[in-house]
């Protein structure tokens, strides 16, 4: 993804040098200056470097154009192979993540704006650049240019091509047998007898007549200038490409894949990327779901990549920024922000067993709840943890109120925070019923084993799957589920339990459960 | 390009021919049938140089033909793309010259003629350098370069350029004559 730079540029660059004039309309409209779309092609290409894969009607929307003017532009671009569309009825998707019925009800409104004309299924159009073929039909067309100038310019091994005005109907000298004819030196077309024109004397001479004496010489001279000019003027582009050479060029992969993985890195990315994309997500879903996914494993990643820092450094400071990150990330979303939370409560919980068991590679995940505990109070660690625990079990109600508040709170204890933070968490996932594996260790913590716990597992590994799938993250997951289980037997017998219930969540998802039930 | 090469035909015989000489009729028909022939696989079959073999003959039903699968040796000719003929020039034209090299018909187009010659039209149309010097008209022999070749099943047609270095008139038949 940190190359996705210069491939934006290239593809800016190419908008700029070959789709300037492109315009996208129907030939039979007729030319007014208010229907001229030039121009359109560059704006939208332009839009599309800043986005990933992208609902159509979304596009549209930012772009202030017309859906139509839009597919018409997108289309043109399908076919020059530098966007890969994607369509598909939304409600098939939506009914396996939700239910059948819900997907009808809930998954219709979103999509009522446009859509095929079936009542419950619409289909959705999706596009996205497709960088490594942007980069070859770029190249191509440029040695394709390159190649045609100059095989003009040297009339070398050129087939001369013959073109019938009437019909323009095409041969090459290849047919000449064919076209002569006994009773004049020209050939002739073979449907329509009509004198046929070389082609590259029409390409070169158009504006030069037909004199034949200087004609030749004249277009040998504008054929070096084209080639000159276009060497100069392309000459950014083709600095570009040399740039992008090397460089992996980003992929998004299909339209499935994509959304699987935005799911699990789209927060890790930054928020501008992540916002596109989970737009879109969200537009199949029509849920905050995969947000809560997404939110999840981004900051598994984030406070991983913590962790792993501060336990290079061992210092208090780079859990601070961490914290202020975490504070950030909450202020900028309420609902997201939650759920992080949540996940740092559950590194919480890793922390105090860490520091029970007092060895370091076990430790790895709950640096910041640690953090809070030394800057408020160091002894506090273990009756922190108690204290959420208990709160997170009576007051769900009060979530809300504190939710509000949090952001306000920067200056409040850290600690305090959490604790609300965490509640809130909890609160939406209670109402959606929906638990993911920090939960299942805050309740056991509680010692309130729901059976609610174990029967959603599957709507909890959405967001649990789709982290396996990205590398980085899947790791992660798997260092700090393997970490529970050795903690808890330095743990007290609270955490113990915390931790039978980690590894039995994880065995759940090791055995991917998530695709039985999901199927 | 020349090729010695060897092929195999299903020789179809009449039953009249069959008695003493009804190898040499084989060879003769084989000739007869295959001499001059175009595949676009192999080229043009110039000339038969031996048989090979005669396999088994096959009387087939109802008819009393023989079939004979027959090996012979072939002198074939094959142009390919990038290959330097000599050819004899067989029809000048606006849009350029015709040649034959052998049994393949070239076609030289105007713009892969050298730019110093210049189309003159009249009683023997031609291409002329600007001092006359260089004159190329209907039998006039050229060295030529192909460089696009059309095989069809049974018919290959090119395209050549003496556009190039040591490419163009070998010889004025006006000059000897």
């Amino acid at each position: 993804m940190g190359s996705i730079e210069p491939f934006n540029r290239l593809v800016k660059l190419a908008a700029r040098a070959f789709y300037d004039d492109i315009t996208t309309k129907g030939e039979n409209q007729p030319k007014t200056g208010r229907s001229d779309n030039r121009g359109i092609a560059v704006v939208v290409l332009d839009a599309l470097t800043r986005r990933q894969w992208v609902r159509e009607e979304d596009l549209a929307k930012d772009l202030k154009l017309h859906t139509k003017q839009l597919r018409r532009t997108l289309r043109f671009f399908e076919e020059e192979k530098l966007v890969t569309r994607d369509h598909r009825k939304e409600t098939a998707k939506g009914a396996k993540i939700y239910n059948a019925a819900v997907a009808a009800t809930a998954d219709g409104q979103p999509n009522g704006r446009e859509g095929d004309e079936k009542l419950k299924m619409h289909t959705h159009s999706y596009c996205c650049l497709d960088y490594s073929q942007i980069y070859d039909v770029v190249r191509y067309r440029l040695q394709r240019m390159r190649k045609k100038l100059k095989d003009e310019l040297e009339s070398k091994n050129t087939v001369q091509e013959y073109i019938c005005p009437n019909c323009s109907k095409r041969y090459t000298a290849l047919d000449a047998l064919r076209l002569i004819t006994t009773y004049d030196e020209y050939f002739h077309c073979e449907s329509c007898n009509g004198v046929l024109v070389a082609e590259s004397d029409k390409f070169a001479a158009q504006e030069l007549g037909d004199g034949d004496d200087n004609a030749r010489r004249r277009r040998h001279e504008k054929l070096k200038d084209m080639l000159t000019k276009m060497e100069e003027q392309l000459k950014p582009l083709i600095d570009q490409l040399g740039r992008v050479k090397d460089l992996p060029a980003p992929e998004f992969g299909s339209l499935q894949a994509w959304e699987l993985r935005a799911n699990v890195a789209g927060r890790s990315n930054g928020d501008p990327n992540a916002n596109d994309p989970s737009k879109s997500s969200l537009g199949f879903g029509g849920t905050p779901m995969p947000y809560v996914g997404e939110t999840k494993v981004t900051f598994l990643a984030s406070s991983v990549y913590l962790q792993n820092l501060s336990i290079l450094h061992g210092c208090l400071e780079v859990i601070l920024l961490a914290r202020n990150f975490l504070l950030l990330l909450w202020k900028l979303k309420a609902r997201d922000c939650q759920v992080e939370v949540a996940f740092s409560g559950v590194d919480d919980k890793g922390d105090v067993k860490s520091l029970n068991t007092s060895t370091p590679m076990k430790v790895l995940p709950p640096w910041m709840i640690k953090e809070g505990m030394n800057l408020t109070k160091e002894q506090r660690g273990e009756t922190k943890i108690e204290t959420k625990m208990g709160s997170t079990s009576t007051t769900s109600e009060l979530s809300d109120d504190k939710k509000s508040t949090i952001v306000n709170d920067e200056s409040k204890n850290i600690q305090d925070e959490y604790v609300k933070a965490y509640y809130a968490a909890l609160l939406m996932r209670q109402r959606e019923q929906e638990e993911t594996v920090k939960k299942e260790e805050q309740e056991s913590s509680n010692a309130t084993m729901s059976n609610d716990v174990y029967n959603t597992p599957s709507e909890r590994q959405v967001g649990m799957k789709s982290k396996r799938d990205d590398d980085y993250e899947g790791d992660d997951v798997e260092w700090e589920e393997e970490a529970a289980p050795p903690a808890a037997g330095g743990g007290t017998s609270e955490h113990y339990k915390v931790d039978l219930n980690v590894e039995a969540e994880a065995s759940e998802e090791d055995e991917d459960e998530i695709d039985w039930e999901e199927g | 390009m020349f090729f010695h090469i060897v092929l195999e035909r299903n020789m179809q015989l009449h039953p009249r021919h069959f008695g003493r000489d009804l190898r040499d009729k084989l060879v003769a028909k084989l000739m007869k049938d295959v001499e001059g022939t175009c595949s676009g696989r192999h080229g043009f079959i110039v000339a038969i140089t031996g048989i090979e073999s005669v396999g088994k003959g096959l009387i087939r039903d109802g008819t009393g033909f023989v079939t004979f699968p027959v090996k012979y040796q072939c002198v074939v000719f094959r142009p390919f793309k990038g290959e330097i003929l000599e050819a004899v020039v067989t029809m000048v034209n606006k849009m350029g010259f015709f040649a034959e090299a052998g049994p393949v018909q070239i076609f030289v187009s105007n713009h892969l003629i050298p730019d110093d010659m210049e189309f003159q039209t009249g009683d023997m149309p031609n291409y002329t350098t600007s001092d006359g010097s260089v004159k190329i008209q209907k039998d006039s022999e050229v060295r030529l370069k192909i460089i696009g070749t059309r095989v069809d099943a049974t018919e290959i047609f090119c395209i050549g350029t003496i556009k190039d270095d040591f490419l163009g008139v070998i010889s004025d038949p006006g000059a000897t004559s």
